[in-house]
């Protein structure tokens, strides 16, 4: 403890800064690039950049297709999260509330989808809707998307519920209150840190889902990456990185108001460790 | 002997009361598991069972043969082709894991012993935050970065004295960069989590005792934080493994993994080689998973 009081801190705590500093370069730099070139002049890659110009800025608010498929990526996420929501929270009380013996049968199987490669997954739905005639529904989209952040909102919720003080919804109906009123008025408030994250997080994986999506999109009702994905097979000018460092501020955005919303609470550290639980 | 008879008794009861719940209570768990089994069964399980059959069908002449068949698994283990699709995807994957854990096991210590409450917490962001950048954008700008008048590639040559462009991009050095950059945060929170765990007391007690920095790291802290490391590694194979977007903009059309194969097998309405391709990603996937949980078991004796 008294080390590191020292006026000149030991040389491996140098290194270990300058590896620190290293790091966090190595994650800000494709970042950091895309921003860059999306001020270039030019419509190839260059660096150092040639010039300054806004001309992909307005070059991406003329295409609409990218708009448009914003937002049906924007509802598409709404719609897959507040339905992962519900049937999330719903099997993950089921499962800590009423501790049967079968409880970690199914939590295992709720959670088995995580082991499947989205890709196998993607194509495995393509062949499925096809042959029962649901192929390129938007039910058939939306329930996909479900499933995809399913496991991680039930993880998240059932390790939520777990350290949750389950006499305060006894108190609660005790007093009278019904069981939905309990579960909104009491329980929800109790983890409502684990319901931001998880919610948050579905958001994103289904804002971003490439691999699914792909397969279950007609042409021309693509989503956000998938319009992306495929405009980078065909072109590398900077209307992408235009694009990208709309989406970086957009994510940048949510960090801001994630850390001013959780900034006295301790998020829940076990997000990944029950992801690596679910699959044993 | 009356206790006996009181044990059994409310053991009795203990055993009659579930049954004596009425029916509708006792479905109360059940009905709120619907929902969920549902959508399991709607674009999991029955899509599940499509795929396995389309993987015994045949493929002949541009034509799907509905028979029962393991034809297509047989050409897709013995053909050399599909042995270094195979082989490159666990190559890959393996790379990628190995550099993973390389550079976010001391991104994780860094994180783990800064003192100041502010700079973890502003290292914390920048490390986790890119998790909320979709993978395209991310993929996109490595091909930016990794170009060959790229950045990278302008720092080689005018400080480095490099005299001509380093291929970085379009093979599979790009898309072990760029994968290890997407999956980077994923490694760096397992090991995390397990080090603000870990008892202060022990380290201080090991370098009491005399051992040196070096020494305690080696035999106190690294063997407590190593089912971290391996969970994080654990995640960081498997999703390598399923990698579809970065090996296809990073990869230019010469790294071709499973994922890929999938893909265009299905585009190629070669649904059986699909369906196979996909069943080996699969069995791949499930192998990593069994295997690193007996290392974990062994890890943490």
């Amino acid at each position: 403890m008294q080390r590191r009081k020292a006026p000149f801190p030991h040389p491996r705590y140098l290194a270990l800064g300058a590896f620190a500093v290293l790091g966090v370069l190595y994650v800000v730099a494709p970042l950091a690039v895309v921003v860059l070139n999306s001020f270039s002049s030019v419509a190839y890659n260059v660096f150092p950049p040639e010039g300054f110009s806004l001309r992909w800025y307005q070059n991406l608010f003329q295409q609409s297709d990218f708009y448009d498929a914003a937002v049906a990526s924007v509802l598409l996420a709404l719609a897959a999260t507040t339905v992962a929501m519900i049937v999330g929270s719903m099997a993950a009380y089921s499962i800590v509330r009423y501790r049967r013996s079968w409880a970690d049968i199914v939590k295992a199987a709720l959670l088995s989808p995580i082991v499947l490669p989205h890709i196998v997954l993607g194509v495995a739905v393509f062949m499925f809707f096809i042959r029962i005639g649901m192929y390129g529904t938007y039910f058939s989209l939306v329930v996909t998307h479900v499933l995809v952040v399913l496991p991680f909102v039930i993880a998240v919720l059932t390790a939520a519920l777990a350290n949750y003080d389950w006499t305060l919804q006894e108190a609660s109906m005790d007093l009278g209150a019904g069981p939905l009123r309990t579960f909104f008025k009491v329980t929800m408030p109790q983890i409502s840190v684990s319901m931001t994250v998880s919610a948050l997080f579905a958001f994103v994986t289904s804002f971003d889902q490439v691999e699914t999506t792909l397969f279950l999109v007609r042409a021309g009702d693509n989503t956000l990456p998938i319009e992306m994905f495929l405009y980078l097979q065909k072109w590398q000018d900077p209307t992408i990185a235009a694009l990208s460092s709309v989406l970086i501020a957009a994510a940048f955005m949510i960090v801001a108001v994630l850390s001013l919303l959780t900034r006295n609470k301790d998020l829940p550290a076990t997000l990944l460790q029950q992801a690596k639980e679910n699959k044993e | 002997m009356a206790d006996m008879a009181e044990l059994t008794a409310t053991r009795d009861e203990a055993r009659v009361r579930p049954l004596a719940e009425p029916w509708r209570r006792r479905m109360i768990p059940w009905l709120l598991l619907l929902p969920a089994f549902a959508v399991m069964l709607y674009s999991f399980v029955l899509p599940m069972l499509v795929f396995l059959q389309y993987s015994v069908f045949s493929f002949e002449r541009g034509r799907l043969i509905e028979d029962f068949t393991f034809k297509t698994y047989v050409k897709f283990l013995t053909d050399p082709f599909y042995h270094t699709i195979i082989l490159d995807t666990v190559k890959m994957a393996a790379i990628t894991t190995i550099c993973s854990a390389a550079i976010g096991y001391p991104l994780a210590y860094a994180l783990w012993r800064v003192n100041s409450p502010r700079l973890k917490r502003w290292l914390a962001v920048i490390i986790f935050s890119p998790i909320l950048v979709s993978v395209v954008v991310r993929s996109y700008g490595w091909t930016v970065l990794l170009s060959d008048q790229g950045p990278v590639n302008w720092f080689l040559q005018s400080m480095m004295g490099f005299s001509e462009p380093v291929k970085l991009v379009f093979n599979l050095t790009g898309v072990v960069i760029s994968l290890t950059h997407v999956f980077l945060p994923f490694v760096v929170f397992p090991i995390f989590s397990t080090m603000t765990r870990l008892d202060p007391t022990l380290r201080e007690a090991s370098m009491d005792l005399g051992a040196g920095w070096w020494t305690t790291f080696r035999r106190v802290t690294f063997p407590q934080t190593l089912p971290g490391l391996l969970a994080g590694m654990q995640i960081c194979f498997t999703l390598a493994l399923g990698a579809f977007v970065t090996p296809s903009l990073l990869g230019g059309g010469r790294v071709l993994v499973l994922p890929l194969q999938v893909f265009t097998a299905t585009t190629d309405i070669n649904w059986p080689l699909a369906a196979v391709g996909g069943m080996t990603l699969l069995v791949l996937a499930m192998i990593t998973v069994v295997l690193s949980n007996r290392l974990l078991r062994y890890s943490e004796v």
